[in-house]
């Protein structure tokens, strides 16, 4: 697909987001939809320089404040719009990354991953010890009531980090598809080779900390505005320097799609969770969501679909494939969040429920990881889990009332059996009844 | 602030101890990135851990910090292999150290960290025991005993490892599996199994490390950020796998870092190990005794 019409579908689907936004017109759905979508763009971001170049930047959150405080900085001295701020943050931000670069990425690459680890304390630091932008105190910045055309203020801030969201996309699938792109792989797989062919490594690895490091100071440029009181630690928080490296790592390094979809199913997912449990218990879920995708499924959600579609279809897309991909796909987002909710209902007053609950989410999530890689485990495991899914499915019918909560165990029971009748299949079960040794032998 | 000597002197003195505890801090990680290139930033993660078990002992049954941190140190030791053998086999082994293993420990550093605050919440933790409060006085230099003891212990443990690392076959082979794995085979040594001891020590040296840390200073979860920083800071400076290098610029930094604070304020403490890595990174990546 050629950039333009990327570009156009890119801004279609943004619309269509809006649009549907518009339509429930609750503003909490945008208040929420920011936090995701600001995610969308630090992972992006990210992953330029962590997933096209394989060099990790730990001070996500330091480049992140440097945008906020950017803007905190002209509120005071000189108030500019929005737009304008998050061109400024991403300038300043830019900049530092490629001062960052220009220091510490002619040695080894981990010398630049142990950088932007400290420079996240001293960025902090020095914030702490400037008072004109509040210092340890904090900054207050008041948002307007109202925003020109739109209306409502965090509207406003929606639209604009949807549009910013297209951006970070657009960029992140034009650099993947250009030489620089290549040039980048090249430093991912073998830097010594690339540079011994004439690739100018250091000049790329610039160009990759400029942009990643402006992407995300303009991400936290809009953030005083939707906050109202910025503080360091909230600035400089973890949650930042985590997610920034678990949301592609999770969804996948090596395209544009992987962050994304990172980013949309656990910022999603930590927004449930600060609902229903608490800040913490969400960081210690990604944490954990980090070192077992890094360990168990290196290439991401992104790359178990891949690895699959490779393996289970050859030649061309079969329904079976995209069946069993999507009762795949659906075992992992219900098992994601059925985690959240299971544990919010051990933390309320049924943890009965809640522990039964959390069996079968952390089951469901096994046996999708199994469907994925071809084993024969993963389809008896799949059968066990969505038939005890349905079980829990109708012992929480029969206890809970509530509409919404009727149509989403019954949609969910309703599912299950789908899934189980896809999976007695005989072409579905074929999958599964080759030895993966020798599946890997012939292909 | 107005300048004075003693006030200098009291400050260098001050360094100078903080900088010995620096060393114990940084020497688990001397091992694991010096010498066997394995970049585990959760080091600091694992010296608060070793904070807590130090604070819940000592709170519990009123046992010193250090004797409780030399019983822990076979427990760490375990869980410094295991932690190794799952990063052999996931990363080391594929050839994904850099991106994936990088990941894995930050993951680990940040699972310990939000682990610690749901059980233990952020308030600040200490422990009791007799030299905490009391200073020696010689002349007009004070030396806290909070200071002075952990310094000691630090020294010791400093020395300690120094005299393993260069005199035992271990110790040795240690040293070797980061120049030669092959001529360590032929030595018939498994280059596997004395990485995986290396790095058990390394973080074995955690349980010491994080008992000192709550006798100088009480101690929250996210302490141990700061310390990432300054660990690395002091490795790189030293040069790489050199422990006396490691001591020498844990000392450095201990003194710049007092007088800092004693003449510019305590908050802009933090900054001086960043200031440090770049200034090394920039002049002179090998370190000061850098191979």
């Amino acid at each position: 697909m050629r950039m333009p019409l990327f570009t156009v579908i890119a801004l279609g689907v943004a619309a269509v987001v809006y649009l549907a936004g518009k339509l429930f017109a609750i503003d909490y759905l945008f208040f929420a939809g920011y936090t995701v979508l600001h995610f969308v763009v630090l992972a992006t971001a990210w992953n330029i320089l962590g997933g096209y170049c394989g060099y990790v930047n730990f001070g996500s959150a330091g480049f992140f404040a440097l945008g906020a405080y950017t803007t905190v900085f002209f509120h005071k001295a000189y108030p500019l719009p929005i737009p304008a701020l998050i061109v400024l943050a991403g300038i300043v931000a830019g900049l530092v990354g490629l001062g960052t670069g220009y220091l510490t990425l002619r040695l080894r690459g981990v010398y630049f991953a142990i950088a932007t680890l400290a420079l996240a304390i001293v960025l902090q630091t020095l914030v702490i010890n400037w008072n004109y932008v509040g210092g340890s105190r904090g900054a207050y910045v008041i948002r307007p009531q109202t925003a020109p055309i739109i209306g409502s203020y965090i509207e406003y801030l929606f639209l604009l980090m949807l549009l910013l969201t297209v951006l970070a996309v657009v960029v992140a699938r034009a650099i993947e598809r250009s030489q620089l792109g290549f040039g980048f792989a090249t430093i991912r797989d073998d830097e010594i080779a690339a540079e011994a062919l004439g690739v100018p490594t250091l000049r790329l690895k610039l160009i990759a900390t400029t942009i990643s490091g402006g992407l995300m100071g303009m991400a936290g440029a809009p953030f005083p505005y939707y906050i109202g009181y910025l503080e360091p630690s909230s600035a400089f928080g973890l949650a930042y320097a985590v997610n920034a490296i678990a949301m592609p790592m999770i969804g996948g390094t090596t395209s544009w799609i992987g962050p994304l979809v990172g980013a949309i199913l656990l910022g999603t997912l930590q927004q449930v969770a600060s609902v229903t449990i608490s800040s913490a218990v969400n960081l210690l879920i990604v944490g954990i969501l980090l070192v077992a995708f890094v360990i168990i499924a290196p290439n991401g959600l992104v790359g178990l679909v891949q690895e699959f579609l490779r393996a289970a279809t050859p030649e061309r897309m079969t329904w079976r494939s995209l069946g069993v991909l999507s009762v795949a796909g659906y075992g992992i987002v219900a098992g994601m969040f059925g985690v959240v909710f299971s544990l919010s209902a051990i933390a309320a007053a049924r943890p009965a429920l809640g522990v039964l609950a959390l069996v079968v989410s952390v089951l469901l999530i096994a046996s999708a990881y199994g469907l994925l890689k071809l084993q024969s485990w993963g389809l008896l495991l799949a059968n066990a889990s969505f038939a005890l899914s349905i079980v829990l499915g109708v012992i929480e019918l029969w206890f809970v009332g509530g509409v919404g909560a009727g149509i989403m165990h019954g949609g969910a029971v309703a599912i299950a059996v789908a899934a189980i009748v896809l999976l007695q299949d005989a072409g579905v079960k074929s999958l599964y009844r080759v030895p993966p040794g020798e599946r890997r032998a012939t292909s | 602030m107005e300048f004075s000597a003693d006030l200098l002197i009291n400050a260098i003195v001050a360094g100078l101890l903080l900088g010995g505890f620096y060393a114990a801090v940084t020497v688990g990680v001397s091992i694991a990135f010096g010498i066997l290139d394995i970049v585990n930033i959760a080091h600091p993660a694992f010296i608060i851990l070793g904070s807590y078990i130090a604070y819940i002992v000592n709170s519990r049954l009123g046992i010193d910090p250090i004797a409780v941190s030399i019983v822990m140190l076979p427990v760490f030791y375990a869980l410094g292999s295991a932690i190794y053998q799952v990063y052999y086999v996931s990363f080391e082994k594929r050839g994904q150290e850099a991106l994936r293993g990088l990941a894995f420990f930050f993951g680990l550093l940040f699972v310990t960290e939000v682990m610690l605050i749901l059980v233990f919440g952020v308030d600040y933790r200490y422990v009791e025991a007799r030299y905490i409060g009391p200073s020696l006085h010689i002349g007009f230099v004070d030396f806290p005993l909070r200071m002075l003891v952990p310094c000691i212990v630090a020294l010791l443990l400093f020395l300690g490892l120094e005299l393993f690392l260069s005199r035992t076959f271990i110790g040795r082979a240690i040293n070797a599996v980061a120049q030669d794995q092959l001529a360590l085979r032929l030595m018939a040594a498994d280059p596997i199994r004395i990485k995986r001891i290396a790095f058990g020590i390394s973080i074995a040296t955690c349980a010491i490390a994080g008992a000192l840390l709550i006798i100088i200073q009480p101690v929250e979860p996210s302490v141990g950020r700061e310390y990432i920083g300054r660990v690395f800071a002091i490795c790189v400076l030293g040069g790489l796998g050199s422990l006396p290098g490691t001591l020498i610029a844990a000392l450095l930094l201990g003194v710049v870092e007092s007088l800092t604070s004693t003449f510019y304020g305590p908050s802009w403490a933090p900054a001086v190990a960043f200031g440090f890595l770049l200034i090394t990174l920039a002049v002179r990546p090998a370190g000061l005794l850098g191979r």
